[in-house]
């Protein structure tokens, strides 16, 4: 104990926060009643049992063991070594109140006492979109959560997503692919050190990189399932519009949009043939009053901003197709065809429409997968 | 009073003799059989007393013990019964000693004395050797077709009996040429549109390439599987007799020719288990389908439903042509060169054209883990199948029916043997330069697709054995053109499944 107080004295106050904030049974509400009460030091004091308390934490800390369980967490986690990690993470540990904590969480009704962020925070003063859905998204899902990014990315609005599986993850894939101005901001209900889930490490790096990273959650804390509708309410307070690509009749993403709601935050759904179980979360949504979402260019005017996307995407640099390749390209733009579909278009041979597909494959006009030639990025002018 | 009959028993797919010793002796009545017998062999005590006396033969109070040789050899099934019979009639001098020397006895009795076919007449037939064969009437064709003129046939016991004791001749059956009574094979020419499919199974049969249909439920992918088979071309003499050993030790039907002739289809439904598809079982170890597949196709549908561990089991097969069974008491190798077709949708709803997939991420990873891996790797020809369009459907007149194509498969093979004496498909690599040579635009479309990371090296050395049997069936030279392997490339799709894992 010597050696913290030792090295208390030089600890700023955020370190106490980024510790208490680790505890077990802490919750929000609880944390957030400690620090209007107390500055951080006298909150770790007032948890040690060594300076008097009031309000919601003196009738917490009467409870039974919760006292005794505090003042072993106190030690396990001591603030020094808690600071020492967030700085080596590289995180920016921003207490309620902070000159950096995120305006738009300054009147929510129910704010995070803390944030861990990585990654630029002036992200937060450009315009923003949240776009989320289920984890078990469909092929069309996952689609429109990728052009939505694509586009959104380009004409330089950010993408604020939870980083999960399916729509989220695609939402910002699509960002990143775009290379425009707008950047992927990643909400996520575990610590910053903790990758959940594994196969979005990358999304992750590129997030902390060149977006943003926030989560309540101090470094090493799990994705506990209750985390999760808490780090929805934060994707829902600092967007602008939030966008539903697919949910299911039941699902985190309803949460978010219903936060959302409250928050007066507008909430638009990508609509989802009927029937279809990824599409009832965001069909109810739209009988409901939610806005349609049928191409990127409903969100920009949502934000009232200029549909300036074709202006800003990249120049197609890919070889343009010659000969008999245009016709080809025409036919599979039109629809997706097998070889087969080429052959009887266009009078082909086998091989003459093999050849002609595999140019056009390599050029990056059309892409292959279980037999079927699709085009992919934009079409011939 | 004591007598020693020849037959024999059947272990995978080769017979092992089997001497019956029989000593009648006076006693306390009684009949055993020792020398390792399982549940059937022993149960033959009561089938062979009630045949004998149903027989009107004479079972006299007496001590009989059936001897088995060699003894510590298990010995299964119910083929030894007539051998067992025959030495008890002989050993009590109800039939000469002398008259069943240089005989072999296989057959199973019934209690009327009538005698009843048995599974592997042939693998005994050929380890008995130099002697004639006594075998069922419904047996007679495949021991014919290895032990030739000598075989001896009989419905009864008491057929069996009179012509030993020279009361009677044996019973002659019609010999020589047997009609082939097997339905005709299902004709490709039934098949509408399917160009590139059709390319597929023309180069699979031509070059012995593994091939995977893809494509939904109801495009066809069973309708095209069965019709590789035609695309054959009859089996070599030796590969032929390995078949027909394999059917008899199965108790497989065997056509009416006795020998097996045309290439086996066999079509094991998804919920197999591993034994049943490479064989096994503790006294005999049975053949399984990949063995009856033998010189033919074996056909898995729904690739994704069968067992992980049980297409695991298929690896070494694939790679050698023979799967060597080990148990503890015994082991055996049983032939198993096949051509493997499978067919599976591209994803758990079935799939259809691009965005008609319903599937959600988890359904999907699930099915993919069960395709992916190893086996994936090993066919040559992923090809994909699409329902056939409406045009297709009404068209007049079906496609080039299978004749035709099996004239170039067969041209297309000849090349191939008479190059380097096996099939494209297992060129080993090193050979690939002299042997398919590549035209510096096809050595170019090559070196593209593995610098964009389109191809492993596996999938390079692949891709190059199917381009040469491209080659050979347009009748080319020795030179292998852009156009064979850019076809080659193109019957080698994408899965979507496992490329959207990779990416996620």
């Amino acid at each position: 104990m010597s050696t913290v107080q030792l090295a208390g004295s030089e600890l700023p106050p955020e370190a106490y926060v980024a510790s208490l904030a680790g505890f077990r049974n802490m919750n929000v509400h609880r944390l957030g009643a400690l620090l209007r009460h107390h500055a951080p030091e006298e909150a770790w004091a007032v948890v040690l049992g060594q300076r008097p308390s009031d309000g919601l934490i003196g009738k917490v800390l009467e409870v039974s063991g919760v006292r005794d369980m505090w003042k072993r967490c106190a030690q396990e986690r001591p603030p020094a070594e808690i600071w020492a990690r967030c700085i080596a993470l590289g995180l920016q540990v921003l207490p309620y109140g902070h000159q950096h904590y995120p305006a738009g969480l300054l009147d929510d009704p129910f704010p995070p006492p803390v944030l861990f962020a990585k990654g630029d925070l002036k992200l937060l003063a450009g315009r923003r979109v949240g776009i989320v859905g289920t984890r078990n998204a469909t092929a069309a899902g996952r689609e429109a959560a990728r052009s939505l990014g694509l586009g959104l990315g380009a004409a330089g609005v950010h993408v604020i997503s939870g980083l999960a599986r399916g729509i989220d993850g695609y939402a910002h894939r699509g960002v990143l692919a775009a290379e425009g101005e707008g950047r992927p901001i990643g909400i996520v209900a575990s610590g910053l050190d903790v990758v959940y889930p594994r196969e979005h490490r990358d999304l992750w790096e590129a997030a902390g990189n060149c977006g943003l990273l926030l989560s309540e959650a101090p470094p090493g804390v799990p994705p506990e399932p209750h985390r999760f509708p808490l780090r929805n309410r934060i994707v829902a307070a600092l967007s602008e519009v939030l966008v539903v690509v697919e949910s299911r009749e039941r699902g985190g993403s309803l949460i978010t949009a219903a936060q959302a709601i409250e928050r007066d935050v507008t909430v638009m759904a990508v609509p989802g043939s009927i029937g279809k179980r990824a599409s009832l979360g965001t069909n109810s949504l739209l009988c409901d009053g939610a806005a349609p979402v049928t191409g990127v260019e409903d969100v920009l005017t949502a934000l009232s901003l200029q549909n300036t996307r074709s202006a800003m995407l990249p120049a197609d640099l890919r070889a343009r197709p010659r000969g008999e390749d245009i016709a080809v390209y025409r036919v599979v733009h039109a629809d997706p065809r097998t070889i087969d579909g080429v052959m009887l278009a266009l009078g082909f041979s086998l091989v003459e429409a093999a050849m002609s597909l595999a140019r056009l494959e390599s050029a990056g006009w059309v892409a292959q997968a279980d037999g079927w030639f699709e085009c992919v990025g934009s079409p011939l002018r | 009073m004591l007598a020693a009959v020849r037959s024999a028993t059947v272990f995978g797919v080769e017979g092992r003799p089997v001497t019956v010793e029989v000593h009648v002796s006076t006693g306390l009545p009684a009949f055993q059989i020792v020398g390792l017998p399982d549940e059937a062999c022993r149960e033959s005590r009561d089938r062979v007393r009630a045949a004998v006396l149903s027989s009107g033969l004479a079972w006299p109070s007496c001590r009989v013990t059936v001897n088995l040789a060699p003894s510590n050899q298990r010995k299964g099934g119910s083929g030894l019964d007539l051998a067992i019979a025959i030495g008890f009639l002989a050993a009590h001098g109800q039939v000469p000693v002398s008259q069943i020397e240089g005989l072999g006895f296989v057959g199973e009795l019934g209690l009327d004395g009538s005698l009843r076919q048995v599974a592997g007449v042939a693998p005994m037939v050929a380890a008995m050797g130099d002697v004639r064969p006594v075998v069922p009437v419904g047996n007679y064709r495949e021991a014919w077709c290895v032990a030739g003129g000598g075989v001896r046939v009989a419905r009864t016991l008491r057929e069996v009996v009179d012509a030993l004791n020279a009361d009677a001749p044996w019973p002659q059956l019609p010999d020589g040429e047997f009609v082939d009574d097997e339905p005709p094979l299902p004709d490709l020419a039934d098949v509408r549109g399917q160009v590139m499919a059709r390319q597929g199974l023309e180069v699979a049969a031509a070059g012995g390439h593994h091939m995977l249909l893809v494509g939904p439920p109801g495009s066809g992918k069973t309708m095209l599987a069965q019709r590789i088979p035609g695309l054959l071309p009859m089996l070599e003499p030796e590969v032929s007799l390995q078949a027909t050993m394999v059917h008899s030790a199965a108790g497989v039907r065997l056509p009416a020719g006795g020998m097996v002739q045309r290439a086996p289809f066999r079509a094991p439904h998804h919920s197999s288990s591993m034994v049943a598809l490479v064989g096994g079982g503790s006294t005999s170890l049975r053949p399984g389908e990949i063995s009856l597949a033998h010189g033919g196709v074996l056909f898995l549908d729904e690739l994704g439903e069968f067992a992980p561990s049980v297409l695991d089991g298929l690896r070494q097969p694939l790679e050698e042509g023979v799967i060597r069974l080990a148990r503890a008491r015994a082991s055996a190798a049983l032939p198993a060169k096949f051509l493997l077709v499978a067919a599976t949708n591209p994803c758990p709803c079935g799939g259809g054209g691009p965005g008609d997939c319903q599937c959600d991420e988890v359904a999907r990873l699930r099915y993919v883990r069960r395709l992916s891996g190893p086996l994936l790797d090993r066919f040559d020809l992923r090809v994909g199948v699409t329902r056939p369009g409406v045009e297709d459907l009404l068209a007049s007149g079906g496609g080039e029916p299978t004749a035709d194509v099996a004239a170039r498969v067969g041209a297309a093979r000849q090349c191939a043997l008479d190059r380097i004496g096996m099939v494209n498909a297992n060129i080993p690599a090193s050979y690939l330069d002299s042997l398919a040579p590549l035209h510096q635009a096809a050595r170019q479309l090559l070196r593209d697709q593995l610098e964009r990371d389109q191809l492993t090296g596996r999938g390079y050395h692949r891709i190059r054995r199917v381009a040469r049997t491209i080659t050979d069936l347009q009748g080319g030279g020795e030179l292998v053109l852009d156009e064979h392997v850019q076809l080659a490339l193109s019957m080698r799709v994408r899965l979507s499944i496992s490329s959207r894992e990779r990416a996620a």
